[in-house]
């Protein structure tokens, strides 16, 4: 798929203005945008999102003197989709951002993280730290069993990505992009005018859709899983790290929430700035995008600025 | 869900298998590996034959079970619908069907997996079929 086939939504291309581009990653195709000069800022998005997440995000960041670049996850928005889950697991998406960053040559980057852009985006910072000059965390963990009392659920969570339950419900009904992410904005009505079209349609078939329920599947629930030991990398790495951190959490977040997550992090880096609580559930930059614009300038501006 | 039923190899002169859905991690759960073992004698059948079922439309759906060098048989899973061979699928039909499989599955699963739990789940994401 390429930006032209969302060109036919109403106001798309007001809200997303920015010049596709694409880089050949670990094997995939990978779309970006690359907006601004100055000191990088990488965007990162989770499950089931794309770059489109952080539109309201960029312009200010520009404006304040920042090159931003925000990858889509392969698997996701405009970057290739591989046709088989065995395509998909942790280690391969923090290789995939590496490429990028080795290709791009950043230095001196902000990682900003969300939802599965946080184990992403961490892992590759953890273990590229020369090249990485802050962080920001938003709605995300960095640890192993178990994430949240959500995910060990049955309903919904363990449900949804159940054995053939998960093609059904988030393939063939793409249940994630049309409802669960409707479910975790707080201005649903402004969501779904302005933002529920585009996710929908950069998913349109079944097999485009994998990552969806894929992605719930490498959350570990016990010892045996996956990505324990990754995770548990994780954390003893960014235990030891000293980079500036930024802690963003959406005050209405009921999935990863504050309580939880976000004290976790600012136990885990006590150097953290933050929590800064927004407004926002899960997906927070769907209401507060020029909010937490504004909170990572000001937060780099005190370390220095561009 | 009583609607599905296990059956023999249907007659398949002057049909197609046309894929309508894929699982390409059976496992993930264990229990529902074990669940399709179980239904088919698959530790004795392995990959000579699909599995047969009937579903609520009165189609008939093979499940070709797929396997993986290194992972425990089946790895995977392929629901063909089986149809007339030159006429395009009845979807709104598949989709109904598909759930009641899904139902059908998850009952035979057994706890902590339930069908009521199924349908939960398929209502909040406003699924059709769930009603």
């Amino acid at each position: 798929m390429t930006v032209s086939a969302l060109e036919n939504i109403d106001g798309f291309r007001d809200k997303w203005p920015f010049a596709a581009r694409y880089a050949r990653v670990n094997g995939w195709r990978m779309h970006y945008v690359d907006e601004g000069a100055g000191d990088p800022i990488l965007l990162l998005h989770g499950n089931p999102t794309w770059g489109f997440l952080y539109r309201d995000v960029i312009p200010p960041l520009v404006s304040a003197g920042y090159r931003v670049i925000v990858p889509d996850m392969i698997g996701f928005g405009l970057s290739e989709k591989p046709a088989r889950e065995q395509a998909h697991s942790l280690d391969g998406h923090i290789a995939n951002l590496t490429g990028l960053v080795r290709q791009l040559d950043l230095q001196r980057l902000m990682v900003v993280c969300h939802d599965w852009g946080g184990p992403t985006g961490l892992g590759f910072a953890m273990s590229n730290p020369d090249r990485v000059r802050a962080l920001t965390v938003m709605s995300t963990w960095a640890w192993p069993t178990p994430p949240a009392e959500f995910h060990t659920r049955l309903v919904p969570w363990r449900m949804m990505h159940a054995p053939l339950v998960g093609p059904y419900l988030l393939g063939r009904h793409n249940v994630l992009a049309r409802r669960g992410v409707y479910l975790s904005v707080v201005d649903r009505e402004r969501f779904r005018r302005e933002a529920q079209p585009v996710y929908e349609a950069v998913m349109p078939d079944a097999e485009t859709r994998l990552l969806t329920w894929v992605w719930p599947r490498w959350i570990p629930l016990d010892d045996t899983a996956r990505a324990q030991a990754r995770f548990a990398w994780l954390e003893a790495e960014l235990a030891k790290s000293r980079l500036p951190t930024l802690i963003i959490w959406g005050r209405e977040d009921e999935v990863f929430d504050a309580a939880t997550f976000a004290e976790r992090f600012k136990r885990l880096l006590p150097h953290a700035d933050g929590p800064h609580m927004v407004t926002g559930r899960h997906f927070l930059q769907e209401d507060s995008g020029r909010e937490i614009a504004g909170l990572i300038a000001a937060f780099l501006d005190r370390q220095g600025g561009v | 869900m009583a609607d599905v039923t296990v059956i023999a190899r249907p007659v398949t002169e002057g049909t197609r298998q046309a894929l309508v859905l894929t699982e390409d991690r059976l496992g993930h759960y264990p229990e529902f590996r074990a669940f399709f073992v179980r239904t088919f004698d698959l530790d004795r059948v392995g990959l000579s034959e699909p599995g047969f079922v009937r579903a609520p439309s009165g189609m008939a759906y093979a499940l070709v079970f797929v396997g993986r060098s290194g992972e425990p048989f089946p790895s995977g899973l392929e629901i063909n619908a089986i149809v007339e061979a030159l006429e395009p699928l009845d979807d709104t039909a598949v989709d109904t069907d598909l759930w009641a499989i899904l139902g059908w599955m998850i009952g035979g699963v057994g706890a902590p997996w339930t069908v009521e739990d199924l349908h939960a789940t398929g209502r909040l994401y406003r699924i059709p079929a769930a009603g």
